[in-house]
């Protein structure tokens, strides 16, 4: 599904992605842990393509095909999908406008009919009770005025929605309460189906008490330092980042 | 003094009609105007160029119009071909009161009313003001009785056509706590010259609801202004939709002559080629506990040009004032123009103001979040920049004449996009 090998990336001059690799098949979770400033969320970015970060080394194959190639859209169309961080607010925009261009864009990429506003609405609505966002939220701006755990929440109804075959939630968990981040890990948790794969980066094991990884990678420096299974995850919890040694915690800090 | 000036002196005084005592104060004015230039700031970066260059004669011909129906809309019109007046008011069946004569057959009760509102609201520092009261002939009088509320909206709409030179003033009295919806509609794409200016008298806590769509294109040259009195706890919600065209611009004037006075003003223009626009507003604060929300915003593409000066002016005895005033721009081409100036002239301390400006090209960040779903870059775009207008046009409290603007104003758009 996706192979990243030797990814060496930058932004504004500064190298930040030092030789990355990760190999993902289908239907695998993988979560990606890490200290602050390792890459984690520069992953998610340079691999749905956005602007500003220079690949210099390194490949990325998505599907068999050279993922850095494709343009940002490509990407979504053919079944890449980032859960944001920080989802932007989009004021008259309607968040259900944006949603059927969106699905109707992934629709004509698979050769499918794009959906009619009444069959739209359909899947909207139950995207959107699986999520527990009021109807309200379809008609609103997209995230204007959503609260953090809203916007989380509209992050995965889209992955819903979209039916992605790679997903990478970047900290979808922070700032969540527990019903929140019960919400998000069953919103996650309904599209496992055996093919789909995902990305899961996080800081904290948290999350990963209920969305069972396959496998887990310690990021640091720009690097995969270490992978395990999901007990990597608990011993992350327990000790910290601190076997990371000295060399990384002073990137980390820098 | 320039030809044109003094070819619509003497036009003026050529005029014999009720008006005459009333145009003679402008024609004074007049006189004593310079043409402007660039060096004159309310002109700054409008030429008068177009104007000059054309050779029309004033209207002496008025075919009919058909005019398009907006759905649900319901409005009782009134149709100007030229400046002419073509409906035959007396076949509107009419609200209760609500009262409406042409300029040129006013009876004398309509002419007192009239005599109350021209030139009246309207400040004489536009030329074209007064270029408008020396020559309008031909117009509207409506007169709407304390306590009514019309429900009904008042749609005035004046086509230009060919060649043509029109001039043409509508006159407006709501009467303590009555209320109504007026539409302004202006229209025409080939060479012509009309003037539209409108006065309204917005009794003690009246309300008017009212609309300017000034939709001239290409070649048709079009200079109004709608100027608004507002009485004690009156109140105001006025849209302004413009198109560009070789040379058109508007002044708005809203004055709180009365306390408690809120006046709500939201601009939008969508300018694409090489369309002109000029848009300059004047609040007046004459009176404390007035309250003023502004709001203007416009996309600019290809190598047409925007003007906005908005001036918000709160006297001395104008406290407790809340006053906000926002120019948003978006810039699509490189080639493409955008001036902007919000102007505040506080004299009262105790005041509560706002007011900003700013030019932006599409942010990156929100176009990556809309691509990074599959959507392609051209459809993102036109939904991002069509969004910041939306937003506005989904504030008009006239949801059926929202629905009838909105995909007009998106195929526009779309066309400026692709260009």
């Amino acid at each position: 599904m996706l192979k990243i090998n030797n990814l060496h990336a930058s932004v504004e001059q500064k190298e930040i992605l030092k030789g990355l690799n990760l190999d993902i098949k289908p239907g695998e979770v993988h979560a990606i842990m890490g200290p602050n400033g390792a890459g984690k969320s520069t992953l998610g970015f340079i691999l749905s393509g956005r602007e500003g970060y220079e690949v210099s080394e390194g490949q990325v194959e998505f599907n068999g095909e050279d993922l850095l190639d494709m343009a940002i859209e490509e990407r979504a169309r053919k079944g890449l999908f980032l859960a944001f961080q920080y989802p932007v607010e989009i004021p008259g925009v309607s968040n259900m406008a944006f949603m059927k261009e969106s699905v109707n864009a992934i629709r004509e990429q698979r050769g499918e009919t794009p959906l009619t506003a009444t069959e739209f609405l359909k899947k909207a609505k139950e995207a959107c009770k699986q999520v527990q966002l009021s109807l309200d939220f379809l008609k609103r701006g997209v995230n204007e005025g959503f609260s953090g755990g809203e916007k989380k929440r509209n992050e995965i109804m889209q992955m819903i929605l979209l039916e992605p075959s790679l997903c990478i939630l970047d900290e979808s968990d922070s700032g969540l309460d527990i019903d929140a981040l019960q919400v998000v890990a069953n919103g996650v948790n309904s599209q496992r189906d055996g093919k789909r794969s995902f990305i899961i980066i996080t800081h904290y094991q948290r999350l990963l008490d209920y969305i069972k990884p396959d496998y887990v990678h310690i990021l640091a420096n720009g690097k995969v330092v270490k992978s395990g299974d999901a007990s990597l995850a608990t011993d992350v919890e327990k000790e910290g980042y601190a076997f990371l040694g000295q060399d990384n915690a002073e990137e980390t800090n820098a | 003094m320039s030809q044109w000036l003094k070819q619509v002196i003497d036009r003026g005084q050529a005029i014999d009609d009720w008006l005459s005592p009333l145009r003679a104060q402008a024609l004074e004015a007049l006189g004593n105007t310079k043409w402007p230039n660039r060096r004159v700031e309310s002109w700054k970066y409008t030429s008068l160029a177009p104007l000059e260059q054309l050779e029309l004669s004033p209207s002496t011909t008025a075919g009919k119009a058909i005019i398009e129906d907006i759905e649900g809309l319901n409005s009782l019109d009134l149709i100007f071909v030229n400046g002419k007046l073509q409906s035959d008011i007396s076949l509107l069946s009419l609200p209760q009161g609500l009262h409406i004569s042409s300029l040129l057959d006013a009876s004398d009760k309509q002419q007192n009313t009239a005599n109350a509102l021209f030139a009246k609201i309207k400040p004489q520092r536009h030329l074209f003001g007064l270029v408008n009261d020396a020559l309008a002939e031909d117009g509207l009088i409506i007169d709407i009785d304390a306590n009514s509320k019309i429900e009904q909206p008042i749609r005035i709409v004046n086509i230009s056509s060919d060649g043509q030179e029109s001039h043409h003033r509508v006159l407006v009295r709501l009467g303590s706590h009555a209320s109504a919806t007026v539409i302004e509609h202006g229209q025409g794409e080939q060479a012509s010259l009309s003037t539209g200016f409108a006065e309204y008298d917005i009794g003690e806590q009246a309300y008017l609801e009212h609309y300017r769509l000034a939709m001239h294109t290409h070649q048709a040259i079009h200079i109004g202004g709608d100027h608004f009195s507002l009485q004690q706890k009156a109140q105001l919600n006025s849209t302004l939709i413009a198109y560009g065209s070789e040379l058109s611009r508007m002044d708005v004037d809203i004055i709180h002559n009365g306390e408690h006075a809120k006046a709500k003003f939201n601009a939008i223009y969508l300018l694409g080629e090489a369309e002109n626009f000029d848009l300059h507003s004047t609040i007046e604060h004459v009176m404390p506990n007035g309250t003023t929300k502004e709001n203007a915003r416009g996309i600019v593409g290809d190598k047409a040009k925007a003007v906005f000066n908005g001036r918000i002016h709160i006297h001395r005895n104008a406290q407790k004032t809340l006053a906000e005033l926002h120019n948003r721009n978006l810039l699509l081409s490189r080639r493409g123009q955008i001036n902007t100036k919000p102007e505040l002239e506080i004299y009262a301390d105790d005041v509560l103001c706002a007011h900003g400006a700013t030019v932006a090209e599409t942010e990156e960040e929100t176009l990556y979040y809309l691509l990074s779903r599959g959507i392609s870059r051209s459809q993102a775009l036109v939904m991002l920049n069509f969004g910041f207008i939306q937003e506005l046009v989904e504030q008009m409290p006239n949801q059926h004449l929202a629905q009838w603007l909105k995909p007009q104003l998106h195929s526009r758009f779309v066309e400026m996009e692709v260009k």
